[in-house]
Order: C-alpha cells, then sequence, then structure tokens
C-alpha cells in the first residue's frame, strides 16, 4: 500500500474509532464475519439476506474506493480496478481477479475469498451449503465497476454464480447493469461529531489506553497475504467496514419487527450471541497469542487483568471507547462506551431508538466477565467450539447483562452491568 | 435393564471396550456399559448411533437392499465400532479394541446379541412428536449448536417458548420447522 493511500487511514482521539478514506472500519476474524452474516440469513432468508449484504458492502466500500483512487490519482478503468483488488485483499477479504466491462458488466472471481473460504474451513466438513456466501466480494466488486467506469452509485449488482462453499473450485460473481438505486448517506469521519462524546477514564486507563496503542500499530502492519487472507491470531482477520455490519444488522432487525414482532427477540439474541463470538475467538486468540505474550504478558487467571487486556483489544480493533468504571470480581462488573461502532450509524440514519441497539457491544460485555472469570487462561485452552459450548451454551453461561443506558436511545453512554446470576 | 445385568450379558467378551443401548425411533440412551473410565459422553453417543441407523436403513431402503438383521462396522484408527438394529425398539452399538479380529469380533457380536435381546422388555414405543424430534435432531447436528434454537425461531417466526414446548406445535408449525431444519443442516431430505 504505498503512502499516499496508508495515510487514508486515520484515527480519531479519544474515540478509538478507526477510519480509511473517511469510512469507519474495524477488525473482525472469520468466526464472527460467518456467523454475522448467517444470522443475516436465517432473519431475512438467503436471497434476500445476500441481497442486502451485497447492496451493504457496495455502499460501504464505495466511498473508500474512491478515497484511494483520488489520492493514487488512478484515473484509468484499469488502474482502478487493479488497486482495488490490491485494498481488497490489504484488508484480508481475498484477491479476487477482476475482469469489466467499460458498461460495467463482467465478472469476478477468486479461490480464497474471504467469506467462502472461511466457511468451507470452518463449516465444510460438517453441513452442504445450497447457498453463496460471498456477498461482500459481490458488492466490492460491483462498487470497484462503478467507480472505474464512472457509473452511478447503484447501476452495477454482483451475483455469485459458484462458490468454494458450496463445493465449487472457485467463487464466480457475476456483474450486470441495473437500474440506479439512491444510496443511504454512508456515515462518514466527517459527520461523526455529531455522535461521539467525550472519553471518560475506567479503571486501569493509563495501562488501557498504552496497550491499545501498541496494539493498533501492530495491527496497522498486518496485510492479507499472497491469497489476500490476514491470518494471525489463529483466526482469519479482516479488516471491515463498520456500515457494512451495521447496516446488515439494523435493516435485518427492523424488518423482523415489521413482519414477525414476535421473534425479535431470537433475532436481536442472536446478534447480541455474534459479540460472544467475538470476543471469544478474537479476543481470547490474541490475549493466548505469542505476539500478546511479547506485547503485554502471559496471560494468567486474575479476572481484572483480562477485563483490562479485552478493553485494550476492543479499541485497538476500533471498536470504541471502552472502559469499566466499576469492577467487584466475581460479582459485578460495569462496562461503558463513551463511544461504540454501532450507535453513531444508528442514529445518523434512523435516529434515535425506543430500545437498546447496540448488539454486538452489550454481547461483549458478558463475553468478556465470562472470559474474564471461567477461562483457566494460565492452561493455554484452545479455543474451540467445544470450549465456547461449554461456556457460552445454555445454563453453562453463569453471567447475565442488563443495559442500564444506550447510545441509540439518546443516553450519553452505553452501560451494560453484567452480573453473577 | 439394570448395569449388572448388561455387565452380564458382555463378560468373557474380551476386547469389548463399551456397549450403549439406545431407544429408537427417539435416539434416546437406554442402558449403557463402559470396561474403563473413557470418559465417553454416553448419551450423545447413543443418539448418535441411533440416527446413524436410521440414516443406514434410509439408504439400504432406497437402494431395494435393507433387511432387519443389518449391520454397520465402522473400523476406525483406535477401535472397531459394530452397530446393530436389535428390534424396532433397540439399537445396540459396540466399542471393540481396534486389534480385534474381525472374524471374532462378528461372532462375540452375535452371541452378545442374542443374551441382550432376551435381557431387554417387551415395549410397546410411542412416538414423541414431530416437532420435539425436529427441535432435538437440529440441536444435535446444528453447526453452531448454542444458537440453534434462535435460528430456527427468526427462520421459522416460532417463539422460543413455542420451541421449547414443540410438543404443542400444529402441523404449519413443524413443517415450518422441518424446512427450516433442513436449510441449516444442508439437508435435503430428514429421516427423523
Amino acid at each position: 500500500m504505498s503512502d499516499a493511500i496508508s495515510q487514508l487511514k486515520s484515527l480519531m482521539p479519544g474515540c478509538d474509532l478507526t477510519f480509511f478514506g473517511g469510512a469507519p472500519y474495524v477488525f473482525h476474524c472469520h468466526h464472527y464475519n460467518l456467523f454475522h452474516d448467517q444470522s443475516v440469513d436465517d432473519v431475512l432468508g438467503e436471497e434476500a439476506g445476500f441481497a442486502l449484504r451485497s447492496r451493504a458492502a457496495r455502499e460501504a466500500f464505495r466511498p473508500l474506493l474512491a478515497a484511494v483512487f483520488d489520492a493514487a490519482g488512478a484515473t484509468l478503468p484499469v488502474e482502478r480496478i487493479e488497486l482495488a483488488t490490491q485494498i481488497f485483499a490489504a484488508l484480508g477479504h481475498g484477491r479476487p481477479s477482476l475482469s469489466v466491462s467499460s458498461d460495467g458488466t463482467g465478472v469476478a472471481t477468486g479461490t480464497h475469498l474471504h467469506y467462502g473460504f472461511a466457511w468451507r474451513e470452518k463449516y465444510g466438513k460438517q453441513v452442504k451449503r445450497f447457498d453463496p456466501v460471498d456477498a461482500v466480494a459481490a458488492g466490492f466488486a460491483a462498487a470497484a465497476s462503478e467507480l472505474a467506469h464512472g457509473l452511478p452509485p447503484g447501476s452495477v449488482e454482483g451475483t455469485e454464480v459458484n462458490c468454494v462453499a458450496m463445493q465449487h473450485e472457485q467463487c464466480r460473481v457475476s456483474l450486470s447493469r441495473v437500474a440506479p438505486t439512491p444510496l443511504a448517506e454512508p456515515l462518514a469521519e466527517r459527520m461523526m461529531a455529531d455522535y461521539v462524546k467525550p472519553p471518560q477514564r475506567g479503571l486501569w486507563e493509563d495501562e488501557v489506553a498504552a496497550i491499545a496503542d501498541g496494539l493498533r500499530g501492530f495491527l496497522g502492519g498486518v496485510a492479507g497475504d499472497e491469497r489476500g487472507l490476514v491470518h494471525a491470531f489463529n483466526v482469519f482477520v479482516t479488516a471491515h467496514m463498520a456500515n457494512y455490519y451495521n447496516e446488515t444488522i439494523f435493516e435485518s432487525v427492523r424488518a423482523l419487527e415489521e413482519r414477525s414482532p414476535a421473534v425479535v427477540g431470537a433475532a436481536e439474541s442472536l446478534f447480541r450471541e455474534a459479540g460472544h463470538v467475538c470476543v471469544f475467538n478474537t479476543f481470547g486468540n490474541i490475549i493466548l497469542s505469542p505476539e500478546w505474550e511479547s506485547m503485554v504478558e502471559k496471560p494468567g487467571d486474575d479476572p481484572e487483568r483480562i477485563v483490562m487486556s479485552c478493553l485494550a483489544i476492543a479499541r485497538s480493533l476500533g471498536f470504541g471507547h471502552w472502559l469499566v468504571p466499576e469492577m467487584k470480581v466475581g460479582e459485578r462488573m460495569v462496562m461503558r462506551t463513551t463511544t461504540n461502532y454501532e450507535a453513531p450509524y444508528y442514529l445518523h440514519r434512523y435516529g434515535r431508538s425506543a430500545k437498546p441497539r447496540c448488539y454486538i457491544t452489550t454481547g461483549a460485555a458478558l463475553a468478556i466477565a465470562v472470559l474474564a472469570h471461567r477461562v483457566k487462561w494460565s492452561e493455554s485452552p484452545t479455543l474451540d467450539q467445544a470450549y465456547y459450548d461449554a461456556l457460552f451454551r445454555g445454563d453453562g453461561l453463569g453471567w447475565e447483562a442488563e443495559v442500564t443506558r444506550d447510545q441509540t436511545m439518546g443516553d450519553e453512554v452505553t452501560e451494560i452491568v453484567v452480573s453473577r446470576r | 435393564m439394570s448395569q449388572t445385568t448388561l455387565e452380564r450379558a458382555v463378560e468373557d467378551v474380551g476386547p469389548l471396550r463399551a456397549v450403549f443401548i439406545t431407544a429408537m425411533p427417539d435416539c434416546l440412551l437406554y442402558d449403557a456399559w463402559e470396561r474403563a473410565e473413557d470418559g465417553f459422553e454416553v448419551e450423545e453417543i447413543a443418539a448418535y448411533f441411533g440416527d446413524l441407523v436410521r440414516s443406514n436403513r434410509q439408504g439400504l431402503k432406497a437402494l431395494g437392499s435393507w433387511s432387519s438383521d443389518m449391520q454397520v462396522t465402522i473400523e476406525s484408527a483406535e477401535s472397531l465400532v459394530v452397530i446393530r438394529e436389535i428390534n424396532e425398539h433397540f439399537v445396540c452399538g459396540c466399542v471393540f479394541e481396534r486389534s480385534a479380529p474381525l472374524g471374532m469380533v462378528r461372532l462375540q457380536m452375535k452371541r452378545m446379541i442374542e443374551r441382550i435381546a432376551e435381557m431387554l422388555p417387551q415395549v410397546e414405543a410411542q412416538e414423541r412428536p414431530r416437532g420435539v424430534r425436529l427441535v432435538e435432531f437440529v440441536s444435535r447436528y446444528a453447526p453452531d449448536p448454542h444458537a440453534a434454537l434462535m435460528r430456527i425461531s427468526v427462520r421459522t417466526g416460532l417463539t422460543m417458548e413455542q420451541l421449547e414446548a414443540a410438543e404443542g406445535l400444529d402441523a404449519d408449525a413443524v413443517e415450518r420447522l422441518e424446512s427450516a431444519t433442513k436449510r441449516i443442516l444442508g439437508l435435503t431430505q430428514l429421516s427423523v
């Protein structure tokens, strides 16, 4: 990535939000990504789920690609397509081969697109899949095609016709022209001032901030390998557009509120569960990694140290300014965010909510308490599905979370009180 | 059948490591015996063996070669597993030492099954409601088991409370449940 493009990355001081070309981005691992997309499809069905996810990806990647093309002085279609491919790979999403005609139609292929490849690795030996998974690549390719040829937003659509998750040899996305659709104005860095709040200091504040800075620096140097994948901390990591995650979650929950209000609670539980999946896999594997040991410490069994570590990790991943103002080991933990990556999007797009909507943050708070109190870190456990089930399935949880304040409702902060049952 | 009774049925079968008796059609553990403390999850294993026999039965019927005395033999790296349908109500799964000669295992299996069959009660099985069996099936085999019921809920429009009391589901709800189960498990048909 050239210096001009690297300089498009920025950090909003005090908020721990990260931006690329003005677009908010965060890091998530393949366990989270697959669970997130699966939950969207569960709510909407595969066809409508893919349509929403590809549209959200197209909308989320457009501002980033436009900024990159501008910074690199890439004016020719061929330059733009090549640069787009490089960016996608650098972010850990795979290295597609894009072939696009001047009318915007074409194909994108790849054998290691993040979602398809990761799905096959994680689930391929357990279940068959009837539907393609690479909506993000489809939306990205559509955005790249539109911008390469100066086409109106929403005028190219990507449809995945082959997918390695369906046991095809390679993924293949077909790009076709459609009637342009107006895009929702994407949330951007310049709009954030309306939604972020002044940072507060929590327990272990100086140490949390210092570790977050160090880990952020480390993550800044991470880039896709020859496949365009980032394999780090025992997971496949992506730098991904926060607008993608937010649009897909909020649009699916709101669609369910219209269609089937009786089961909205189950959908909200699924997205909070996605927060558990994220903390268990990404946070947990970072804490167990050799990099963490060399940068911070070998993990031990002190719950406060694990909570402190998780806060630092959340901030470094671009999740926002997470803090714990109060903790009584074994009994209670209060987690607060003065900024998180969910609330600004909701407020920007829909206005105030009548109920709490920071699903990932809430699920993560509960998972942090569980990881801090129930995992024997000193024994270097393997964080696999069986262990996840033992910790989080059914009554095994042992802890419960209550949202006492939520920024999507207009509150000053989001606050989750996690207590032992 | 008490543990003592099953122990008597398997005595003299030297290379035998464990026996699992599964009650059909619900694939519930009826009884189990282990030679050593292998730490088997006996209820799960009994359920898997029951499902295996059921799937095998369906497959053989599709081939037109099913018979009631079929036997499944699995030679894995660690053990030799033989699963046999004793009658329509019970399945017996036996785990032998891997080094045991197959011919001897078959002979011992035949004698042991006869003894176990005599000890099993005469039952009139009452099939549980299909909704209940579907919920158990998807909870057992879904790739993210912790989320299985929530996934089914949003896919079917059935609340978690309805799914937890699945014996009360009507035909339409069971059909939706079956459709969602197949979708989550990547199956075109279910032999539940």
